[in-house]
Formats: structure tokens, C-alpha cells, sequence
């Protein structure tokens, strides 16, 4: 635990220019995960960059043509209660409901989860499948890249030295679509996922040819990922429950689980394809109109005992 | 007769107002000028030799005051229990990680970190003993070479084995010969932190005059002090133990683990010294439930009848004596009517961290062994699990292990009570099941005193050693209340220290409603009766024609001549035998049963092996509920730390290295991971508990791993012997993978009969 | 390096420096002898931490202290007006919901914080809104049944 100095950034060019300048900064947001770190002494920070303070980067605004655009600084809980991502997005609502405690959802922002880069994120499945580009700005201006490229490795990101990670956009879903994503762990609250699974699926106007779908795998591989295999088996294809298994099954050559104190490479690879099979199920449902409550979609994200 | 009655009210708990209101005060919300904090550096080694301890640099870190090690404490062995085999620091050898090794006292934490950073240690690597099964080899290397030359040690067949402890009963033999079916099954279960919401924590200041001022978070303020006056070789009275407000130990705070470090510093640097530990030193520091093996045989006849048992525990007991061995000869019997049998249980020492105590630590290991084995039993003879136990269950007057025949008790009405509640038997829905499970204990005994006295205004204040974890002081003003017959608003229970208050053993080991509450009945008892002597003699009656009743003693035939408790206190200022105190003082209680029975409905996800609880009902048998709120929320508090027990937890150790030491990898219950308990509560009073009352804390968390494990069964066929009950197993087990071997070498077996 | 810092705790301005590691329980507890709110891990495991900012519930100890510049914190003893204890605390009192007292505070400001945005929460809710309190003694009952109580109590106050 080193003494560490102090930064805050009143505009994202502020916040990149102390980063340029002085070496060996962390940005904070919520904190939560550079505190864990420096307490354990695994990290050593010179200095942290408090970035809570730029006004303008926790908005979430939506539109049909433009889809979901979030705020680095969104907390957790905002996602987990926002009318528009409860809507809209489901699986990220659902996600945010599975993270954590009340408490941290307060405190831990969409950004500053990304930016961690677990494999086992809770949000990064659901963000994935979503298709979301990630909006940075640094020394050299601004980029556009997507999650998927976003993420390099166990706590790696493609972020360049002092570049910051200011917003994440979704793109527009089609009419007909529906989302689960669950999060597979011994408790309903507070556990970093041992397998997290998110199926966003959309159906075409003839009823049960799948126009589009994403599955994606955490805590299976050094990233988050996308089951592809998977997704080709459903892509343009009549969706029923045969296809459905064999999606699940599928699942299964995107995945690279390891052994760690979460659960063994043999128990998350075991349960990836009941849990794909479940989360498609109920994305196909919703996507056909059934409505979930927000209790039901609790319950199936934490596997409740209620 | 009293017209109010304090027993069996839901009278809300003493503290409460001033815990929820945040204004009590625990060891570590103490803050006194000029104090210092102190921080351990601990070994990261498992066994290995000392060379060196150079502290130099440390000391001359700016913000650092004092820096001790073992060369700078007096030579002296303590130990958990019986034998002495601990130092406060590590001497010549570590013998296992985390063993404290010097410590630092400074302006504060991030300085005394950085201090231990430079305080330079040279060890010399020793072959590191890992578990009990390599402990117990003949060639395994030693964790205490001069173990015989230990105060407290009885000879045992040597090597690590630090006790060995046997009981038996008839020909179990010849029984087991003439069985019908023999049964044998070994279960193991893992190592369990207690969890304490509130990690150690202690100040330390010494006045003026020399007295030694320790505040801290402790279940046993008479024991820290003869341990602290041991090591630090000073007089007892010379120290006085504050116990403060306790955030929760359950075993693991009934020994000294840190204050002799701000002691010693206190004593040092002449300044206070403050000791907060941090949950990862809740591993570290303070010994937890480590891993346990139980073999059990059973024979049984046609009929069902149980005729013989052995068994044989191998605790593991990390690197000192701790707590558990003496369960695997009290409770491998279960509550079962068994003639014949054998059981032998041994303590063995590995290079971890002592075995420390946890809510009757061990019985939850073995009943976890006992009541699957009781199910598998049934199963396998075509029985119903509930028949089988109750056909087997004790009766009253049947012999208990130790000797004392069984008094009157519930056992049997708990069974019956959960059989109704639960429709006991029926199908359970696909995917799901119920299991049984049975518990018990004894109420706790131990040397308790207590001293009552009345106020000039009425009021009545209680004076005890011990320390309120379950709500006992609330039980104490409500046995006090009643003896007397006293406004329950009116009594007060005294904040007290080791100079305060006369010695009374540990709270622990459900000890403090019956032994310690036994004594504030008897105090009360002797307050009234020196009320009612000086009141007949004033009113010229007998002091059999008055009552005591209502907050007066009046004469029963004439109510309207009598005096109020306070008048009489008053009066008693001038008499003959001076200001009225009712006192007591016991060193052993009767043995009082304990016992209840318990029920787990599981569901299992058959596709990923996620197992939970979904209902689960207990009965128990607590004699008289003086207050059954506070007796519910004991046993609410026990059931879902078993079921924490049963699927959620475990402290992994590799190498001698805890690779969970944090509430992220070490998970315990949250509040939407369990059900509500639905609690019967059956009340058979003991002979002489105060009012009747049983203990009660104990048990409830005995049964969960069990009942569930049965109820798995009965869900979906699976039997695991391994705690916990994980989905990894589960679902291994589903797809027919065969379970993790358990079963102990049969030569090892025949050594360790004996 | 030591910062300047201005909050309100409990209704009452704040001018303080801190270091900036403190973090915002440390802050509480340590400088301000706030003890009412307790450290149970430092991780934010636990929920022990946990106070109030602006309605939210938080775990202060995942909060440094710096980041609560202007903000308007409320602790445990802040629940606590003219002596009278809070619907919350008194329910706990009531039905049995403290044991240790360790985790109350922290559960305690959980269940004011649920109940400042959902008045009637069913008995799934809250233990839900309670998943982030840690509590080894209770098993969770009796706390849940105290704030159900307690959400009767203020909605018939409310009416």
C-alpha cells in the first residue's frame, strides 16, 4: 500500500493531458476496483486521476436511429434502473441486477467495468452481445473501437497511454428481440460470475427464422467472447428447440475455461451448454412478445431460489 | 403468584437501542490521545527454521515507536488448551504461515507497514507436513520435535499426534460379528472460518500506576487475562480486561490471539496501542475449523436396530492444539441408543494455523458423518429415514456417552413435530427433496457467579463476568425480573471488566443460559429471600406468609401490608445485616440434553448441479424459552450458518498457503441465498436450568450439511461424502463419474484403533 | 499530500484534510470518531461500511474519502432525530433484528435506502436490497421481518 497523490479533471482533455504529462497514474471512477488492488499491494499507483467530475459523461440518452449511448460514468445501478436499458436493452439491465451488492451498483460505473476487463465482468457479455463500440479520446483524438477489439487480455484493454474510455454506444436492435443474460455462481448476490452467458436474438418478421443472434461467453476464456460457432448454427435459420440444443452445444468451441478458486475448467464447461440453451430459450421468447417481469428476469439472471 | 410474568416474553434485546443507533462501542471504535497502531508481521513460510531477525531498519522509520520480536518477550509456552505448545512470537522455528513473528507500534497502519517491509528475516526451509494423512506416516517429518517435554502433554503414540482421545462401551467386536448388516462410510469435511463480522481487535494503555488496560473484542476476558498474565509475566491483578461490545466470535474469541502485541508495545512505548485486524488476519491470526476425516461402522440388524458402532476421527489440528478432537468421542454416537462401541479421536499437528473454535466445534463435522451414514443406512435396509432414527433414538434414562443417564428431554417430540410440519412422508416434486437430520449437544457448565443488588429506588442491577453474544443479557433481566418480581423495565444489567466483576468461565460453548443463568436465578433467589427475612421482620410475620410479587413483598392473606422492593433496600442501609446483595457462585451444572431435529427440501438443477435450499424446518427442544424471540433468532443465525457450511464454504489451503483468505473467494450466506427457518420450538424444562432453560445456540447449526446431503439424495440419487456440497460435485456425480474416494488406508485404520 | 475537503455528515458542514488514500469510512471513523459505521473488510464485501449519499447507499469503504467533496452523507447516527429512533431502527429493535450489532448500521441504512425508493417492497425485495449486508448471527430473518415492519410503519405514518 504506497502513498499515493491525488488528480481530478474537470474535461476529458484535462484528464488526458495530466495523463500525458505525469506518469504512473490510474484513473478512478467508482474506485472500487483500483482500491481492492492497492490495498492488496498489487498495484502502486504514483498518482490516482479522479475523473467523477467532468460533467457529461454519465448521461445515457437513447434513439431508435442512433440505439443506446452510455456514459463512462453510468453507474451500475443506473443500468440496473433505467426505463430505456430495462426496455431496450434487457440484458444489460439484467446484468446490472446480477452485479455485485446495492452498494457497489452506486458506486461502480459501465466505463470503469469495462476498462477492469475481467474475463468475468458482469456487464461484458451483455455490452458484447449487444454490439458495443467503445468511444476513446487521447493524445491523439478520438477512436472508435469495438468491444470486441476493446479487450486484449485478463485486465488488458487496448487503451493507448493516456487514453480514456469516455463513452460506450449500442447500436439500434430490431423490432423483434429479446435478451437473457445469466450469470452462473454460487450466490444470488455479490459473486464474480464462475460462467456468465448473455443471448441477444432477433427474430424476422416470418415468425421463428432468426434474423440475428449473439451469444457471448464470460468467465470461459481470457476475454469475454462470442460463441460463433454457436451463433452460425441459429444464424438465418428456423428456431426450435433441436436448433436451440445445438447452438448450446456449439457453445462449447468458443469456450477456454482455466481451474481457479471460482470453479474447475470441467464444471464451467459442463454447464455452458444448458445455460446457452436457457438464455436463447427465453431471448427467443421475448423476442416473440412474451413479457418478462423485471422479477422473473431477476430470478432466471441469478438462478433465485424464489 | 405474579400477576406479570418476565419468561417467555419477547422482551427486545437490552443493547439494542444503543447498537442500532450506532452508539455502542467496540474494541475498535476506541480512540485515546497519543495512541499508536500495531501491525504483526507474519511468516510466509510453513516450516522453516529462524536464523535472523534483524529489525533495525524498521525501527528507524520516521513515525515508528517500538519494534518486538521473541527475543524481547519473556520465555514462556501457553497454549489453546491443555497442552503449551505456543509462543506469542515464533522462536526458533515458523510452523506455519501467518505465525506472528515481530511486531511494530507506530503513528499509524501505513506506517507500520511500511515497517514490517524492512524488518529483515533469514529462515531456513523445513519439510512442510500438509495434512493429517502425511502427518501420521512414520517417516512424516515433526511440527513439534520436543512435543514430550510440553507442559500438559500425555504420551500418545507420538510423532504429531498432539491427543488421543477414546471411549467405549460393551463388546463392539463380538456385536458387530453377531450384526446382521455392517455399514462403514468415511466422510470428510473442510475448513471453515467462523466469519465474525468484527475482526480482532484490541487497545491497550497502561496507567500510572502500572495497571495494564486491555479493551477488547473477546468471549473470555478471564482467560485472556491468565494467558496475558502469563506471558507477559505480570501479576493478574495488575491487568484488567475491558470486554467490549463484541461484534461476533463464535468460538473464535474465546483465546487470547492479539493482545499480547499492543500489550507488550504499550508496555514499550508507555503510549496506547491499538491492534485491528484486517479480514485477510481473520485467517491468519486467529484459528478456524480445519479439515476433518470420520470413519464410521455400524451394525445393524434386520429389525433395524442399531447394536454397535466405531469410529475413528483424525482432526487435523494445524500447529497448537485447538478445539474439535473431543467431538469424536462425545457425538460419533449421534442421538442414537448404541450398546457397543468403540471411538477413538485424534488431534494431529500440520504446519497451519491452529484448529480454532466455532460454535461446538467438531460436532458439526461429525454429525455431518453421523446423520449420512444414518441415512444411508435406511436407504440401503429399505427404511424410512424418520423411522430409523426414531426407532434408534435415545429414551430417557438410556445411557448418555459420557456415563450420566439421559434426563427427561424433547428428542421425541421434535421428531414428531417436524413429521407433522412437514407431511413427513411425501414425494417431493421432480428435481427435488428432503432430508433429515438430528442434533445434539449439552448445555454448557463452567464456574459462573453473579451479584444482585437492589437500588434505594427499586431498580435492581446484575453484576456477571460474562459477555452477551445471544441476547443473555436480556435473558438474565428477565430471569432476575421474575425471581424477584420485578418491573423487567427496571433492571439493569452493569457494564463490567475483570476488576468488576468476580471470575465466571468463557461465553461459550452454550454455557451462559444454564450455568452463568443458573447463577443469576440463585444471586436473585438470594436477594429475595434476604428482602423478604428483613421485611417478616419488620412487618412481625413469617417470612413464609409473605410474596414477593409485583415489585413488593407484601403479606400474602393482607397485600396491603408490605413494603416496595426500594423502600426495602433503603431500610436494609440500617439493619442489622446491612445493604441487601443476593450472590451466587457455581463451578458445574447437571447434565441437561440438548436436542432437535431438522429438515432441508432442496431443489437440484440436474444440468449444472446447483443445489438450494428452498424450505427447511427445525424443531428443537430448549426447555423453558425465557425469551423466545432472542431463543428463535439463535437458532435462525445456527441454521443458516450450517447451510453456509453445506454448499457455500471453504478455506482452501495449498502448500500450507490460504488461497481464499477474503469474503470475494470465501463465501458465506448472503440474505437471498437462504430461506426463512421455520422454527418449533418445544419446550421440555431441565431439572435445574434457570426457570427450566436448555442452552440453545449450539446445535442448530449442527444438522444443514446432512439434512441437505440426504435431501440431495432423495432428490436426485447422489450421495456426496465431501463438504461442501458443491455443484461440481453434484454434477459430476449425475453423470455418473465415481465420487471423490474418501476412504482412510486399512492399515492406518488398524493403527489408529489401538 | 494532504487535501482540503468540505462535506456535510448528518446535516452538519465538514472542513477537513485528508490524505488521499483515506478512504471515506476511514474518514468517518478515524478522523471524525463517527464510529457508528464499522469496517468489516474493507473490500466491500461486506456492507458493514455502508452509508448514505444523497439517498444512495454506498460502501464508504470503496469511496476515498476526496471523492465526497460537496456531497451530503448521512451515517447511522444521523437516522436519529430529537432521540427518537428511525421506523428502521426501532423495527429492528422491535422483532429481533440485532444480535452482534456488528452489520446493523450497515443493514440498517440498506433498509432506509430501499425504502426511500420502493415503500412496499415484498419479502424477495428486500432481501435483494439486502444482498449486499453481510450478517453471521441473525440468519437474515428476523432483519427482513423488522424492515417489512418497518415499511407497514411508515406507510401508515405516510398516510
Amino acid at each position: 500500500m504506497n502513498r499515493f497523490a491525488y488528480r481530478e479533471a474537470l474535461t476529458v482533455q484535462e484528464a488526458v493531458d495530466i495523463l500525458s504529462r505525469e506518469e504512473g497514474g490510474r484513473v478512478i471512477a467508482g474506485a472500487t476496483d483500483v482500491l481492492i488492488r492497492w490495498r492488496q499491494g498489487a498495484w502502486k499507483p504514483r498518482y490516482v486521476l479522479n475523473i467523477k467530475r467532468i460533467p457529461g459523461l454519465d448521461a445515457v440518452s437513447y434513439s431508435p436511429e442512433t440505439g443506446l449511448s452510455l456514459g463512462t460514468l453510468v453507474t451500475i445501478r443506473t443500468l440496473e434502473r433505467h426505463a430505456l436499458v430495462r426496455h431496450c436493452y434487457p440484458a444489460l439491465a439484467q446484468a446490472a441486477t446480477a452485479f455485485a451488492g446495492v452498494q457497489i451498483r452506486n458506486l461502480a460505473t459501465v466505463g470503469g467495468n469495462a476498462c477492469n476487463a475481467s474475463p468475468a465482468g458482469d456487464t461484458l457479455p451483455a455490452l458484447l452481445a449487444y454490439g458495443a463500440v467503445c468511444r476513446l479520446v487521447g493524445p491523439a483524438g478520438e477512436r472508435l473501437v469495438s468491444l470486441q477489439h476493446f479487450f486484449q487480455g485478463p485486465g488488458l484493454t487496448t487503451l493507448q497511454p493516456a487514453e480514456l474510455l469516455v463513452e460506450l454506444c449500442l447500436p439500434p436492435l430490431p423490432p423483434r428481440t429479446g435478451a437473457l443474460y445469466i450469470k452462473h455462481s454460487p450466490r444470488a448476490t455479490m459473486d464474480i460470475a464462475a460462467v456468465g452467458v448473455a443471448s441477444v436474438v432477433s427474430l424476422g418478421e416470418q415468425d421463428g427464422i432468426c434474423q440475428d443472434v449473439k451469444i457471448t461467453l464470460g468467465a470461459v476464456a481470457p476475454t469475454v467472447v462470442r460463441a460463433h460457432a454457436a451463433e452460425a448454427v441459429l444464424q438465418g435459420s428456423l428456431v426450435d428447440a433441436a436448433r436451440i440444443q445445438q447452438a448450446a452445444q456449439a457453445a462449447l468451441e468458443d469456450a477456454r475455461p482455466i481451474d481457479d478458486i471460482r470453479g474447475t475448467a470441467g464444471h464451467r464447461r459442463a454447464v455452458i451448454a444448458p445455460l446457452v440453451r436457457r438464455t436463447l430459450h427465453y431471448a427467443v421468447q421475448m423476442a416473440q412478445g412474451t413479457e418478462l417481469s423485471l422479477q422473473t428476469q431477476r430470478g432466471l439472471a441469478v438462478e433465485a431460489i424464489f | 403468584m405474579a400477576d406479570r410474568t418476565s419468561l417467555g416474553r419477547n422482551y427486545p434485546r437490552v443493547d439494542a437501542a444503543d447498537k442500532v443507533s450506532g452508539r455502542s462501542q467496540y474494541a475498535s471504535d476506541i480512540y485515546l490521545p497519543g495512541m499508536l497502531m500495531c501491525k504483526v508481521l507474519q511468516s510466509p513460510k510453513a516450516h522453516a527454521r529462524i536464523l535472523h531477525i534483524d529489525t533495525s531498519r524498521a525501527e528507524h522509520v520516521p513515525g515508528v515507536r517500538a519494534v518486538i520480536a521473541g527475543r524481547d518477550v519473556p520465555d514462556v509456552r501457553f497454549g489453546n488448551g491443555a497442552v503449551k505448545d505456543k509462543r506469542i512470537f515464533a522462536l526458533e522455528k515458523v510452523r506455519y504461515i501467518g505465525e506472528p513473528v515481530a511486531a511494530v507500534a507506530a503513528v499509524d497502519e501505513i506506517t507500520a507497514l511500511e515497517a514490517l517491509d524492512l524488518i529483515d528475516v533469514t529462515y531456513e526451509d523445513l519439510p512442510v507436513v500438509n495434512d493429517p494423512l502425511d502427518a501420521l506416516k512414520p517417516d512424516a517429518p515433526l511440527v513439534h520435535e520436543d512435543l514430550p517435554s510440553y507442559a500438559g502433554y500425555k504420551p500418545t503414540m507420538g510423532g504429531n499426534i498432539c491427543t488421543v482421545l477414546e471411549a467405549d462401551r460393551g463388546d463392539v467386536d463380538a456385536a458387530l460379528a453377531q450384526s446382521d448388516h455392517v455399514f462403514e462410510d468415511t466422510f470428510r469435511s473442510q475448513g471453515i472460518n467462523q466469519g465474525y463480522l468484527e475482526a480482532m481487535a484490541c487497545v491497550a494503555n497502561v496507567d500510572p500506576s502500572g495497571r495494564i488496560n486491555v479493551w477488547t473484542s473477546t468471549q473470555a476476558p478471564y482467560q485472556i487475562r491468565a494467558t496475558l498474565a502469563d506471558v507477559i509475566a505480570r501479576p493478574m491483578a495488575r491487568l484488567r480486561i475491558i470486554p467490549m461490545e463484541l461484534g461476533g466470535g463464535f468460538g473464535a474469541k474465546l483465546r487470547m490471539c492479539v493482545e499480547a502485541y499492543p500489550v507488550l508495545l504499550a508496555l514499550k512505548t508507555g503510549k496506547p496501542v491499538k491492534l485491528i485486524a484486517t479480514r485477510e488476519e481473520t485467517f491468519t491470526l486467529s484459528g478456524f475449523r480445519l479439515p476433518t476425516i470420520v470413519y464410521i461402522k455400524t451394525g445393524v440388524m434386520h429389525d433395524g436396530t442399531i447394536v454397535a458402532r466405531e469410529s475413528i476421527s483424525i482432526f487435523d489440528m494445524g500447529a497448537h492444539l485447538g478445539a474439535g478432537v473431543q467431538s469424536g468421542v462425545s457425538h460419533t454416537l449421534g442421538p442414537y441408543h448404541i450398546p457397543n462401541y468403540r471411538m477413538r479421536s485424534y488431534a494431529v499437528y500440520t504446519n497451519k494455523i491452529w484448529a480454532g473454535s466455532y460454535r461446538a466445534s467438531g460436532v458439526a463435522d461429525v454429525t455431518f458423518a453421523v446423520e449420512s451414514h444414518t441415512d444411508i443406512i435406511a436407504r440401503r435396509l429399505g427404511l424410512d429415514p424418520w423411522a430409523f432414527r426414531k426407532q434408534n433414538a435415545f429414551h430417557e434414562g438410556d445411557l448418555a456417552i459420557q456415563g450420566s443417564p439421559i434426563p427427561r428431554n424433547g428428542l421425541h417430540e421434535t421428531l414428531e413435530a417436524v413429521k407433522q410440519r412437514l407431511g413427513w412422508p411425501r414425494k417431493s416434486a421432480e428435481g427435488m427433496g428432503l432430508g433429515l437430520a438430528m442434533c445434539q449437544w449439552r448445555s454448557g457448565s463452567g464456574p459462573s457467579t453473579a451479584s444482585i443488588s437492589i437500588q434505594e429506588d427499586g431498580t435492581v442491577s446484575i453484576l456477571t463476568g460474562s459477555v452477551d453474544i445471544t441476547g443473555t443479557d436480556t435473558v438474565f433481566a428477565q430471569i432476575a425480573a421474575q425471581a424477584l418480581g420485578a418491573d423487567l423495565d427496571h433492571v439493569v444489567i452493569a457494564r463490567r471488566d475483570t476488576d468488576l466483576a468476580p471470575f465466571t468461565g468463557p461465553s461459550g460453548g452454550s454455557r451462559i443460559i444454564y450455568s452463568q443463568g443458573k447463577a443469576v436465578q440463585m444471586a436473585a433467589d438470594d436477594a429475595k429471600h434476604k428482602l423478604m427475612a428483613l421485611a417478616a421482620e419488620h412487618l412481625d410475620v413469617q417470612p413464609g406468609m409473605l410474596t414477593c410479587a409485583n415489585g413488593r413483598v407484601y403479606v400474602t392473606d393482607n397485600p396491603e401490608r408490605g413494603y416496595p422492593l426500594g423502600q426495602l433496600a433503603r431500610m436494609s442501609l440500617t439493619s442489622a445485616s446491612g445493604p441487601i446483595m443476593g450472590t451466587a457462585s457455581l463451578s458445574s451444572m447437571p447434565f441437561a440434553p440438548i436436542f432437535s431435529t431438522q429438515a432441508a427440501e432442496v431443489k437440484v438443477d440436474k444440468e449444472t448441479g446447483t443445489v438450494k435450499v428452498v424450505r427447511f424446518v427445525q424443531a428443537q427442544d430448549v426447555g423453558v424459552a425465557i425469551n423466545p424471540m432472542a431463543v428463535e433468532g439463535q437458532i435462525d443465525g445456527g441454521v443458516i450458518q450450517g447451510i453456509g457450511r453445506a454448499i457455500l464454504e471453504e478455506v482452501v489451503i495449498k502448500d500450507g498457503k490460504i488461497v481464499n483468505p477474503s469474503l470475494t473467494t470465501y463465501l458465506m450466506p448472503m440474505a437471498a441465498d437462504v430461506p426463512s427457518v421455520e422454527n418449533i420450538l418445544v419446550q421440555v424444562p431441565t431439572e435445574d436450568g434457570p426457570f427450566g432453560a436448555r442452552a440453545v445456540a449450539e446445535p442448530p447449526g449442527f444438522g444443514p450439511p446432512a439434512a441437505i446431503a440426504n435431501a440431495i439424495e432423495d432428490a436426485v440419487g447422489v450421495r456426496l461424502k465431501t463438504l461442501p456440497l458443491s455443484a461440481d460435485k453434484i454434477l459430476r456425480a449425475l453423470q455418473g463419474e465415481p465420487p471423490e474416494a474418501t476412504a482412510l488406508d486399512p492399515d492406518l485404520l488398524q493403527r489408529l484403533r489401538g | 499530500m494532504k487535501h482540503q475537503l468540505s462535506l456535510s455528515i448528518n446535516g452538519d458542514p465538514y472542513e477537513v484534510l485528508v490524505e488521499p488514500y483515506c478512504s471515506l469510512l476511514d474518514l468517518l471513523r478515524d478522523q471524525l470518531h463517527l464510529t457508528g459505521t464499522k469496517k468489516g473488510c474493507d473490500e466491500g464485501d461486506c456492507g458493514a461500511c455502508t452509508v448514505l449519499i444523497d439517498d444512495q447507499t454506498v460502501t464508504s469503504c470503496m469511496m476515498l474519502a476526496l471523492d465526497a467533496r460537496d456531497k451530503a452523507i448521512t451515517t447511522v447516527e444521523g437516522l436519529v432525530q430529537d432521540n427518537t429512533l428511525h421506523p428502521v431502527q426501532e423495527a429492528f429493535v422491535q422483532y429481533g433484528g440485532v444480535q452482534c450489532g456488528f452489520c446493523t448500521p450497515g443493514l440498517i441504512m440498506s433498509g432506509v435506502g430501499l425504502l426511500l425508493e420502493n415503500p412496499d417492497p415484498t419479502e424477495e425485495e428486500v432481501r435483494f436490497a439486502i444482498g449486499g449486508n453481510l450478517c453471521r448471527c441473525t440468519g437474515y430473518a428476523k432483519v427482513v421481518q423488522a424492515i417489512l415492519k418497518a415499511a407497514e410503519t411508515m406507510r401508515a405514518t405516510a398516510s
